[in-house]
């Protein structure tokens, strides 16, 4: 409310701004001040639900004494009673309006890009997902020039010789010395991986 | 006077340039092989063992034992500059070390770390060269019920690294270690957790959760962020650390040798749990306890000479019993083994100067690690200097490659991108990911040994309490639970009112 009252001394113009941007900040803060909360939540229910699903279909086997299921339960179990402990406290806080101190977030909050962030993890699962189906020469290349690109790089020169150089480097050095069998694609991209390590003399 | 005339004997054949040679090149193969995330040297020494059949059963294990001691280490490069540990034992080094990074201290971290490290290296080579027969005899005394109490002390000392929040720290440990369930169960064969996949049933590798959890949030973070990793010019006068630095860690340095000697000796322990007891109990010791995680030297020089100091410790058992305590010795065995070699109490008689060749060349490796350490870090140094978008992209690369490399299956790349994520979202809400990948590690080494213990034991749980070493064990553990916990205890105490 006090920064409320604080955005009513701006100027008319953007004062209407102002509250709706302190509105959502104290939105945004309300929500994460349940993160905690929820975290501990979905571990407690997760440790409470697994045991039932820790032998697929028919195989639940039928030994007596210490089973293979003896271990997960202990250990579930036990996170479970962590995780009651932990929701209790958050809980409590809550009901007391308090906020929570136990989960200790990074202090860049500020300077933080939330969108690119997930841009970026988005293009990282994009890479692993087609790494088999394009093959790795391929897929690293294009991986490599689209990060830079995103990385904020425009340079032509730096695009085009990072993504090349650098494939040509790695698959040297792990197809052709460490000898992994890294993923060569399916079908015209296997034949264009063969291409490439042809040209590179790996193969 | 005997065995310093075999070790100066063992030293004579170790500086042989073919000999000496072959050390340089293994230990920069491991020191590399360990930096890069994924590839860790155990890989590296697997790879190597082919090469070995070329070579008599001393260079053998010379070049092996250089790959091991310069791997070991190699993991602290990226962890200290990246924040990515190269392999599971550098995880303390991610706590202090790129800590230190990021004040723009990483060349004084890298000093601090290779330095402790090569003592830690270089007094279990010692050790092994010296007392070699009474170690053996200690770790002959340990069984399944010696093992899961080392391993319930390795969890245990996890608490100590808790913040003041040992319930979430608790959590997050046990949620790794239910990860570390997940697949075939070590004493049936029963699948758990696999939902009808086949690709589960074979577990999922601590290595690939280690890479999803460290390295992907934190690629994505070094952009999201803008974040220069770069040494500052104003940290100049901190490039590198001075003797004074080295000096004032003395004592963590020789208390994580310490705990690395005892650890490290017995079979199956390792480095992992030897860094993360030898961090735990520094963290109570010294005084400046409370300000680890921050970039305090001591933190980063006690766990990087604990799991150097194993490297050593292990061997004690190998060339004494021929038993291996690891995957690495494991490797070497097998590698004297195809030379037609039988590691044991003969072979000090039948061969005594090929044992004090290796005895020289550990002891050399450790001092020559120096070298090493400090001129890949020198090249990993210059790689930070890169754009940060070019090394993040390099460094998802590897990852990936590293997580495909475990077993050579594209599903281990899938798990890791899915911790990946889970990660990311970790380190924005700030729950601890440290604890959770060592449930992983630990985790199944702890259900591994407790149930082979008491299906030993005709299902008799007393077993782990009636023998004296196992039982003492488990009362240190207790006893280190409570100092861990005690200045949590006792500031709830105070705010409560009277």
């Amino acid at each position: 409310m006090a920064m409320i009252e604080k955005a009513r001394n701006v100027p008319a113009s953007w004062r209407d701004e102002k509250v709706d941007a302190i509105h959502h900040e104290g939105r945004t803060k309300a929500l994460a001040r349940l993160v905690p909360a929820a975290t501990a939540a979905g571990l407690l229910l997760a440790a409470l639900v697994l045991p039932y699903y820790m032998f697929s279909g028919d195989r639940r086997p039928e030994i007596s004494g210490l089973g293979p299921d003896a271990w997960p339960s202990m250990v579930l179990m036990l996170l479970a009673i962590c995780s009651a402990i932990w929701l209790a406290s958050e809980v409590r806080l809550l009901v007391k309006g308090r906020i929570s101190t136990s989960l200790a977030a990074p202090q860049d909050e500020n300077a933080y890009h939330y969108g690119k962030a997930l841009v970026g993890i988005a293009l990282v699962i994009a890479f692993g997902r087609l790494l088999p189906v394009v093959g790795f020469p391929l897929a690293c290349a294009g991986f490599l020039l689209i990060w830079c690109v995103y990385g904020g790089l425009r340079n032509p020169a730096v695009l085009l010789l990072v993504p090349t150089i650098g494939t040509a480097a790695l698959l040297w050095m792990f197809m052709g010395l460490a000898l992994m069998p890294l993923s060569r694609g399916m079908g015209g991209f296997d034949r264009f991986s063969v291409a490439v390590l042809r040209l590179l003399g790996i193969y | 006077m005997h065995t310093i005339d075999l070790l100066m004997g063992g030293f004579a054949s170790a500086f042989e340039i073919g000999a000496f040679l072959t050390v340089i090149v293994g230990l920069l193969v491991g020191v590399v092989a360990g930096a890069l995330p994924g590839i860790s040297f155990v890989n590296a020494m697997a790879m190597a063992l082919p090469f070995t059949y070329a070579m008599d059963v001393t260079h053998a294990m010379l070049f092996l034992g250089g790959i091991y001691v310069g791997g070991v280490f190699g993991g602290s490069i990226s962890a200290i500059m990246i924040n990515v540990p190269g392999t599971p034992a550098s995880l303390p080094a991610t706590w202090d070390g790129y800590a230190m990074t990021r004040k723009g201290q990483v060349k004084r971290a890298l000093t601090i770390a290779v330095t402790a490290s090569a003592v830690g290296g270089l007094i279990s080579a010692l050790m092994l060269t010296f007392l070699s027969a009474p170690f053996a005899t200690f770790a002959m005394k340990f069984s399944q019920p010696e093992f899961f109490a080392a391993t319930i002390l390795g969890l245990v000392s996890v608490i100590a690294i808790a913040k003041d929040r040992p319930v979430i720290t608790l959590t997050s440990l046990l949620a790794g270690m239910a990860i570390g369930t997940v697949g075939v169960d070590p004493l049936y064969g029963q699948a758990r957790f696999s939902f009808g996949i086949s690709e589960i049933e074979s577990g999922i590798r601590f290595v690939v959760v280690m890479i999803g959890l460290f390295a992907i949030g934190e690629v994505v973070d070094l952009v999201a962020t803008d974040r220069d990793l770069r040494p500052r010019k104003s940290d100049s006068k901190l490039a590198g650390a001075s003797f004074s630095d080295i000096w004032n860690v003395r004592g963590a340095i020789a208390r994580g040798t310490g705990v690395g000697c005892m650890i490290g000796v017995i079979p199956g322990a390792g480095a992992t749990p030897g860094a993360v007891i030898a961090y735990g109990i520094e963290k109570q010791v010294n005084p400046r306890g409370k300000e680890f995680g921050t970039g305090v030297e001591a933190g980063l020089a006690a766990p990087e000479a604990a799991k150097n100091a194993t490297t050593g410790a292990a061997m004690v058992p190998l060339l004494t019993l021929g038993i291996p305590g690891s995957a690495a010795t494991a490797i070497m065995l097998a590698a004297m083994m195809l030379q037609g070699v039988n590691p044991g109490p003969l072979l000090f008689i039948m061969d005594p100067s090929m044992v004090y060749t290796i005895f020289a060349a550990m002891i050399i490796a450790n001092i020559l690690m120096i070298g090493a350490g400090v001129g890949v870090a020198q090249v990993f140094s210059t790689l930070m200097r890169t754009p940060p978008a070019i090394l993040a992209g390099f460094i998802v690369v590897l990852s990936l490659i590293g997580a495909y490399g475990v077993r050579n299956n594209i599903f281990d790349v899938y798990v890791c991108l899915i911790f990946g994520a889970i990660g990311w979202a970790m380190k924005r809400v700030g729950f601890p990911s440290a604890p959770l990948v060592l449930g992983v590690i630990l985790g199944p080494l702890a259900e591994r040994y407790f149930l082979t213990a008491v299906a030993n034991s005709r299902q008799d749980y007393s077993v782990f309490f009636t023998r004296p070493i196992s039982a003492t064990i488990l009362f240190l553990a207790l006893l280190f639970a409570l100092w861990s916990l005690w200045p949590t205890l006792k500031s709830r105490i105070k705010r409560q009112p009277a």
